[in-house]
């Protein structure tokens, strides 16, 4: 070793461009979460689970314009979409849910979000929004389908003006759907890291109470508790608040309304809820 | 059929924590007949609703698809499947150790439950035909998910896929599709043996028994004849 060392100059610089700080980020990872959702700027392989369910969906869609149009009757009205399609909305969720939050613990990224300016709740927030937001698009786009070909089909200014407001009023449906799966699947997802656990967990949790909540309403007849059984199951709950609010009669709930939509709130209330409380801890 | 490959497949699947992932399912069923027992729930209530709706259609499926995809697929996943595939032992009888292993887990996980809820629910005669249906269903069940463990890397959706969208909407619906359908197999062969009219499905038991064997004899086929070209990729997408 010489007696002049140097150190040389070699260039290294700063970082002095504009930071986008924490709201840009969190954006930035709903967007992120959306595109996972339906595998866009990912290979095939990441597309053809998400798109099947989509394809199925929209199958449906497309069968009830066909039918309306050849025969004049409503086969598939706007709001009864999100409950015919629910059990593909769950296959959706099984596969998207653990695709957003499993991953990042199974690959172990998550102290590389933590240690940038977001918050952890920033974190859980955005994927929770992103799932709602791509379960809600999977059923109201197969709706818009139902929209347009009746529109078209009706002819006049007021038939499609009745279309658009049946089709609004189908978009409410979805979102209470997609609230009500959504903020329970994420819940699920983000205590497993395995994907396929993630998966299996989440059609468990949804699956298991749907025969009881049959066997409860069969046994209870006309009394209370035939209507306060749906209660109990996520496929059921959101259609209870749809009966209450528009008055359908795919369900009997009596005068229980009010306690769908207060059920409703408190559920997803809690799965945010919980789900925050799991991202103190980066692992499991 | 490998003793040591066995022990081991049986050791990785229910050896660790999330093996107690299992309990919740069954325990479930049985507290529920018993709770609808309790209400006042008639037999047949309790053997459609219950052991068929839940047992049959969501406890069988779902576990021996957990097991099923698990012993093999887990294995794939991260890896240490090259340490089975290069020792000298024929591909054959990988497959059947990991398929007796799933199919004894998911058989005793599904129809131990199965009959201790049919006699907590006063039909035990039911449960016994329904438990022995369970294990025939196991059998099926596992070398349909070993199969599909082994031909994709994404073994657990599409097999809920075909347990949710095949089974679970469309045999509703279109009755043709029945005769594809395990959990249709399962309600024939238990309708056989026990003679009891609670249940019912709408082909028979000789389809049910012979389509079983034909789904057992070509999934394990299958699983074979993939492991022996088998190519160990890297994780993608």
């Amino acid at each position: 070793m010489s007696d002049t060392s140097v150190i040389h100059d070699i260039g290294y610089q700063r970082y002095a461009g504009a930071r986008l700080g924490r709201a840009y980020a969190v954006r930035a990872l709903f967007e992120h979460g959306l595109r996972v959702a339906f595998g866009l700027g990912r290979s095939a392989k990441a597309k053809i689970f998400p798109w099947i369910v989509v394809g199925l969906v929209t199958l449906l869609a497309v069968i009830a314009v066909a039918v309306r149009a050849q025969t004049g009757e409503t086969f598939l009205p706007y709001q009864e979409l999100p409950s015919v399609a629910s059990l593909l909305v769950l296959v959706f969720l099984a596969v998207v849910a653990p695709e957003l939050v499993s991953r990042d613990l199974r690959n172990q990224t998550l102290p590389l979000y933590f240690s940038r300016p977001i918050k952890r709740s920033d974190y859980a927030l955005a994927k929770f929004a992103a799932l709602f937001t791509a379960s809600w698009l999977l059923m109201a786009g197969p709706q818009l389908l139902l929209f347009a070909g009746s529109a078209f089909s009706t002819g006049t200014g007021a038939g499609a003006w009745a279309e658009a407001r049946g089709m609004l009023g189908g978009w409410v449906v979805s979102a209470l759907y997609a609230l009500v799966f959504s903020s329970v699947s994420v819940l699920v997802a983000s205590l497993a890291s395995r994907r396929a656990f993630a998966a299996g967990a989440i059609v468990v949790v949804f699956m298991v109470t749907t025969p009881v909540v049959g066997l409860l309403i069969s046994l209870g007849g006309d009394g209370n508790l035939a209507k306060l059984a749906p209660l109990a199951s996520p496929f059921l709950l959101p259609e209870g608040v749809r009966v209450w609010l528009y008055h359908a009669d795919s369900l009997p709930i009596g005068s229980f309304g009010p306690l769908y939509a207060l059920v409703t709130v408190l559920l997803t209330a809690a799965c945010t809820l919980l789900l925050l409380l799991r991202y103190r801890k980066v692992s499991l | 059929m490998n003793l040591t490959i066995a022990w081991i497949t049986l050791r990785g699947l229910l050896g660790r924590r999330r093996s107690l992932l299992l309990l919740p399912l069954p325990l479930i069923l049985i507290g529920i007949t018993a709770v609808g027992k309790a209400i006042g729930a008639q037999p047949d209530e309790l053997a459609e609703d219950v052991l068929i709706g839940m047992g049959v259609a969501v406890l069988l499926p779902l576990v021996s698809l957990i097991v099923g995809t698990g012993v093999l697929g887990s294995e794939i996943d991260d890896g240490t499947v090259v340490h089975i595939l290069t020792k000298p032992i024929p591909r054959s009888r990988i497959i059947l150790a990991k398929l007796a292993v799933a199919t004894l887990v998911s058989a005793v996980v599904s129809a131990v439950p199965m009959y201790v809820a049919a006699a907590v629910g006063g039909v035990a005669d039911l449960g016994l035909a329904l438990a022995a249906a369970c294990a025939v269903g196991a059998l099926a069940y596992s070398a349909l998910f070993l199969a599909l463990s082994v031909v994709t890397r994404r073994p657990v959706l599409l097999g809920l896929l075909y347990v949710i969208i095949w089974e679970g909407l469309l045999s509703n619906v279109v009755a043709g599709t029945r005769s594809v359908s395990v959990q249709h197999y399962v309600i024939a062969i238990a309708q056989k043996i026990s003679g009891s009219d609670l249940i019912g499905t709408t082909i028979s038991a000789t389809v049910a028994a012979v389509m079983s064997v034909v789904i057992t004899v070509a999934g394990t086929w299958l699983a074979v004849q993939r492991l022996r070209s088998f190519s160990v990729a890297g994780e993608t997408s």
